[in-house]
């Protein structure tokens, strides 16, 4: 074949392919018409969203405890009295942290490694240096789970503000991990409820409200504070599972 | 046909796929049509509305079994490499498991997340741009407001990576890599001399393009490309993946299974 073939065939191509599209094209309006509503709507939802946040603190950067949570206490200063159930739970089996399962809400806000928070109009995101954690917290909505939700370490997070305040619901636990390295159990009916707000630029507090009837006699209410750190603080990577090797890992290019 | 006829052809139908790309990524999101500019409610406010929006939920559209050059040519290995490559895929044709950190949890490294068959949530503020990765609860953060890593940066995984814009384009340079890791799950290897330079741009509203290149003169006789492509889904959210929950069936480092 030579190219004087070609240019009718490409052309013939072209108009199929026009016919085809004009063919398509009344058809496809209802339906083209109704996607540019839903996308006007999200595109109004969006600036709404993004008009409030101006008007919000910023809780966005680094952040690490003030001081290390050795011992998990309610806010009057009481250890947290468990039900006969949750007694025989105490300590009762291995550390999950051992075997470098995830530390899970609420755990992960115990423990001492610095954080990154990203707040924007929808979403607030904890990147965390501990086990490399993601916490991610969507704040369009009321906390809705699915009746067949995956039970999960982290749980599933919704967010809304109130005044100053950045309160984050999560549930849908899978009861497995602790909720302080002490050894206090959790079970999947577990509910956590923060209430995040900054006491002055660089101090964050979360107030905890964790509900877990299931193991402890009452709501147990304990609160955080996390300091700014300075501007590019990194958060250097950190591969617990490595300890799980049996073997050194090497590089396998010969040396230069 | 003759050869000048098939390539023709070849040039034709690869043309087509290509300028149909956005299309078929637009259907696989399913209706509405594109947002033309991202989601802007999910990044920062002080991100300046000039740089593009990426931001949000995208789905894979690669399979990271092979990281191929994108211009169909052979992987330039070194002869180390192509050994290194080679025994690999001998042993898995034999049956025999494959050592890879990625099989004990640890991270596949840049660039194999790069076309990583898992959702992405991208998260622009104005000082990092922050990807994290669905498979094995991972992030990277990219410093907007650096242009090399600091001193005595530890190698890792991930590497460190800063970026740029570039026009439309969205330009991640990645150095200190560690070298443990391979660029593919088939074992193209790499040494923690390999820099990955990734540009992001998007081809189409709903399509994310990331060409990355793989500057490893330790491993490569030269650089190459490959591409991965992402379908933007607003209402994809990453689900918890907890590799260490079957942390079982290792091999060992001379690749014999292990069942613990």
């Amino acid at each position: 074949m030579s190219h004087r073939v070609f240019a009718p065939m490409l052309a013939v191509l072209m108009l199929f392919a026009a016919v085809t599209a004009r063919a398509q094209a009344p058809s496809s309006q209802p339906r083209e018409t109704a996607a540019r509503a839903a996308q006007q709507t999200a595109a109004d939802k969006s600036r709404a969203a993004i008009e409030a946040e101006r008007t919000r603190p910023r809780l966005s950067g680094i952040w690490r405890l003030s001081a290390p949570v050795t011992q998990l206490l309610t806010i009057d200063g009481k250890a947290p009295v468990l039900t006969p159930a949750g007694q025989k739970q105490l300590r009762g089996q291995t550390d999950p942290a051992d075997r470098c399962l995830p530390p899970g809400t609420p755990r992960l806000m115990f423990t001492d490694a610095p954080f990154l928070l990203t707040q924007a109009p929808v979403k607030v995101t904890l990147f965390s240096q501990h086990r490399h954690v993601v916490r991610h917290v969507f704040l369009d909505g009321p906390l809705m789970l699915a009746e067949d939700a995956d039970p999960t370490w982290e749980g599933y997070s919704s967010g809304r503000w109130e005044g100053e305040t950045l309160i984050i619901e999560t549930a849908g636990f899978n009861g497995r991990q602790w909720i302080h390295a002490s050894g206090l159990p959790q079970s999947p009916d577990m509910k956590v409820t923060e209430r995040l707000r900054l006491v002055d630029a660089d101090t964050l507090e979360d107030l905890l409200r964790i509900e877990d009837p299931t193991y402890y006699r009452s709501a147990l209410t304990t609160r955080v504070l996390f300091k700014r750190q300075p501007p590019g603080t990194e958060l250097p990577e950190q591969e617990c599972s490595e300890k799980l090797l049996e073997y050194p890992l090497r590089e396998y290019a010969p040396p230069r | 046909m003759d050869t000048r006829s098939s390539l023709f052809w070849g040039a034709a139908i690869g043309a087509l796929l290509v300028f149909s790309a956005p299309s078929q990524a637009q259907l696989r999101a399913g209706a509405p049509p594109p947002q033309a500019t991202g989601d802007l409610a999910r990044r920062d406010i002080r991100v300046p509305d000039s740089v593009p929006n990426i931001s949000g939920t995208w789905l894979s559209q690669s399979s990271n079994r092979s990281i191929l050059p994108m211009d169909g040519s052979p992987t330039p290995f070194l002869p180390w490499a192509r050994a290194f490559f080679d025994n690999r895929t001998a042993a898995e044709a034999r049956g025999e498991p494959l050592f890879d950190p990625n099989a004990n949890c640890l991270p596949s490294g840049v660039p194999r997340v790069v076309a990583v068959p898992y959702p992405l949530d991208i998260v622009q503020t104005p000082e990092l741009t922050l990807i994290a990765i669905e498979v094995m609860h991972n992030y990277r953060i990219i410093h907007m407001d650096r242009t090399a890593p600091p001193p005595g940066y530890e190698p890792s995984y991930l590497g460190y990576s800063v970026g740029h814009w570039e026009g439309d384009q969205l330009v991640v340079v990645t150095t200190g890599l560690n070298g443990y890791t391979q660029v593919d799950e088939e074992g193209r290897p790499k040494s923690s001399d390999m820099k990955v330079t990734e540009r992001y741009r998007k081809r189409a509203p709903n399509l994310l393009e990331v060409d990355f290149t793989i500057d490893d003169p330790r491993t490569y006789t030269h650089p190459w490309t490959a591409r991965a492509q992402f379908v933007w889904a607003p209402d994809a959210r990453l689900a918890e993946y907890v590799c260490e929950e079957n942390n079982r069936n290792k091999s060992d480092a001379a690749g014999k299974l292990r069942r613990n």
